[in-house]
């Protein structure tokens, strides 16, 4: 019972903190770029969250400091699933020949630290989100790549998918109306694991300075600029940190509930043909 | 076992080719190219085409990609474009620091991953193996920079008991600066500790089921000899393996510790390479980080394989028809 309070608390705070990353510059606050006071002044009504490394206003700095984040997560995340599918179901239905060697090259570098290479491609142009983008959906495409593929291949062996084959459905036609119903639900949990790896990568990313240059407010970044005062002034640090925490384990958590075993079975009925 | 060595060597030197290539392209395009910062910025046209053909710039990209891979090859990684040091010396100079602190930190992890994993597997469901899967997907969940970032306002900032740099005079040895090591290893740990752990809960349920345990428990063992002479030998095998890409990955948590830290060690060096865009020294460093990955990896994949004694004639079979 708990368990089940903690958990909606969870997802409210959840759905909160994708509220305040994606409409948060929209709200009405001082600039997060312009220099209000000395650095680390504290916490006072006009600024709740008192003023970060170079005085400036460290609530306007949090606020607008999760979109980019989000955004660069969910880009990557569907590009990852688009690529994925289109891929993953091609090789799976194929028995054999190059494109499975291929694979199998790119499985052994889904075990290589992604952080590792997302920093190498995204070196190559630095103070580029789209770069820390590309990145990180390339560094995700194998473990996509490998699901789709291995849940595809299971169909490929059953009875109503060879007889489509057989009698001249196009390809494309037995992915479409036999293949991807039926992989639904696997393609959506997989998303979801996907979705919380881009997360943790690209707020990483944010960390290291890799993407838009340094006034550019970045939670990831935040954390990173405003330790140093941490022991004065711990907001600054805290507020850009609370919020990653809550997506993280908001996340993780849900993706959880959706596909832990009692709720497959209705997770099933709705994507069968 | 031979043969399942070679395909396997095969294999990750191929990663390594396709590895290097991404790198060397990737950082290859860096804007403004090496003339251009070699030549300053009132340099005529033809100087700059002087230098770019004096740097083999003018050559296509294949050809200086396959130059600085065989350089690669004999220790010659080229010069930092920043600094003016060679890269061999700077990676030289810093590699030990990085591998005294993974390697602690992977010590740390396989200690405390395989005593949390084996508690928890072998009580699956119950209330102390709740307590720990909730610790591990707590751990997994929350990004390695968070967790460091944590131990530093905590233990250095609030509380004052570690030194929160970790910087140490250049010619010193981490072990001669003890105090400086235990964040930057702790924060390793953390980041770590989750995977490993539930890598080895996950061996060690399904080892618990097996007849041969069952056979142990019959036979009136239980307790910590149950656990140390019955089931750890039989979990080993995906233990080592699990510990291998945890220790892998970590060389990726390295990165961002070290920059935190400030430790002098070769992630710290990489990441400030990217900020400074010094193509040369990232495409060294990262060549040297990516190797090291997959040389882990594939030691991983030799060991688990020797100590898999049930699975040994399969993986000769498998080996003989040419599949990993």
């Amino acid at each position: 019972m708990t368990r089940a309070i903690l958990g909606r608390l969870l997802t409210a705070a959840l759905l909160l903190t994708m509220l305040v990353a994606l409409a948060g510059p929209w709200l009405p606050l001082p600039s997060p770029t312009e220099r209000v006071g000395v650095p680390f002044e504290p916490a006072s009504w006009s600024r709740p969250f008192g003023t970060d490394v170079l005085g400036r206003d460290a609530l306007a700095r949090t606020v607008h400091g999760g979109r980019t984040l989000v955004l660069q997560a969910l880009a990557a995340t569907a590009l990852g699933s688009i690529v994925g599918l289109v891929v993953g179901t091609c090789a799976g239905l194929a028995r054999g020949g190059p494109l499975k060697g291929v694979l199998r090259v790119v499985d052994g570098l889904a075990a290589v630290p992604p952080l590792l290479i997302t920093l190498l491609i995204a070196a190559g142009r630095p103070g580029s989100d789209f770069a820390v983008l590309v990145a990180v959906t390339l560094v995700s495409l194998p473990f996509s790549v490998r699901v789709i593929g291995a849940a595809t291949a299971r169909l490929a062996g059953l009875a109503y998918v060879r007889t489509a084959l057989a009698r001249g459905d196009g390809r494309f036609a037995v992915i479409r109306h036999d293949v991807l119903p039926n992989i639904a639900s696997e393609a959506w949990a997989e998303a979801g694991l996907r979705f919380i790896a881009a997360t943790q990568l690209c707020a990483t990313a944010g960390f290291l300075g890799l993407g838009a240059p340094a006034p550019a407010a970045n939670w990831g970044r935040l954390v990173r600029e405003n330790a140093v005062g941490a022991g004065a002034q711990p907001w600054p640090v805290l507020a850009p940190a609370l919020l990653l925490v809550v997506l993280a384990l908001g996340m993780t958590l849900t993706a959880d509930r959706l596909t832990s075993p009692v709720r497959r079975p209705r997770n099933e009925r709705n994507t069968a043909p | 076992m031979i043969r399942f060595g070679l395909t396997r060597g095969v294999t990750a030197a191929a990663m390594m080719l396709l590895l290097s290539a991404v790198l060397f392209f990737s950082t290859e395009a860096l804007p403004g190219d090496a003339a251009g910062v070699v030549a300053g910025a009132d340099a005529t046209e033809s100087e700059r085409a002087e230098i770019r053909k004096r740097l083999g710039l003018d050559e296509p990209a294949v050809a200086r990609y396959v130059t600085w891979l065989g350089d690669a090859l004999t220790g010659d990684l080229g010069r930092s474009s920043a600094a003016g040091r060679p890269v061999a010396e700077v990676l030289a100079s810093r590699f030990g620091n990085s591998v005294v602190l993974v390697g602690l930190a992977v010590a740390g992890i396989a200690v405390l991953a395989t005593t949390f994993g084996l508690v928890a597997g072998l009580r699956a469901g119950r209330l102390g193996d709740r307590l720990l899967s909730s610790m591990t997907v707590t751990l997994i969940a929350l990004p390695e920079f968070l967790l460091a970032t944590g131990l530093v306002v905590a233990l250095a900032h609030q509380g004052g008991m570690f030194p929160a740099v970790s910087i140490f005079p250049p010619g010193d040895s981490p072990w001669q600066h003890p105090d400086m090591l235990v964040l930057p290893v702790t924060g390793l740990v953390l980041g770590g500790l989750g995977v490993a752990t539930r890598l080895v809960r996950a061996a060690v349920v399904s080892v618990a089921e097996s007849p041969a345990i069952e056979q142990a428990r019959l036979d009136g063992e239980s307790g910590v000899r149950l656990a140390w002479s019955y089931v750890l030998p039989a979990a080993a095998a995906p233990g080592i393996q699990g510990l291998a890409v945890m220790a892998a990955g970590l060389l990726g948590g390295s990165l961002v510790v070290e920059t935190l830290f400030n430790y002098p060690g070769v992630g710290s060096e990489l990441a400030r390479a990217v900020t400074y865009r010094d193509a040369a020294m990232v495409q060294g460093l990262g060549l040297a980080l990516a190797g090291s990955a997959l040389l882990i990896l594939f030691v991983g994949d030799l060991l688990a394989g020797l100590l898999n004694v049930r699975s040994r004639p399969a993986s000769w079979r498998r080996a003989e028809r040419g599949a990993p």
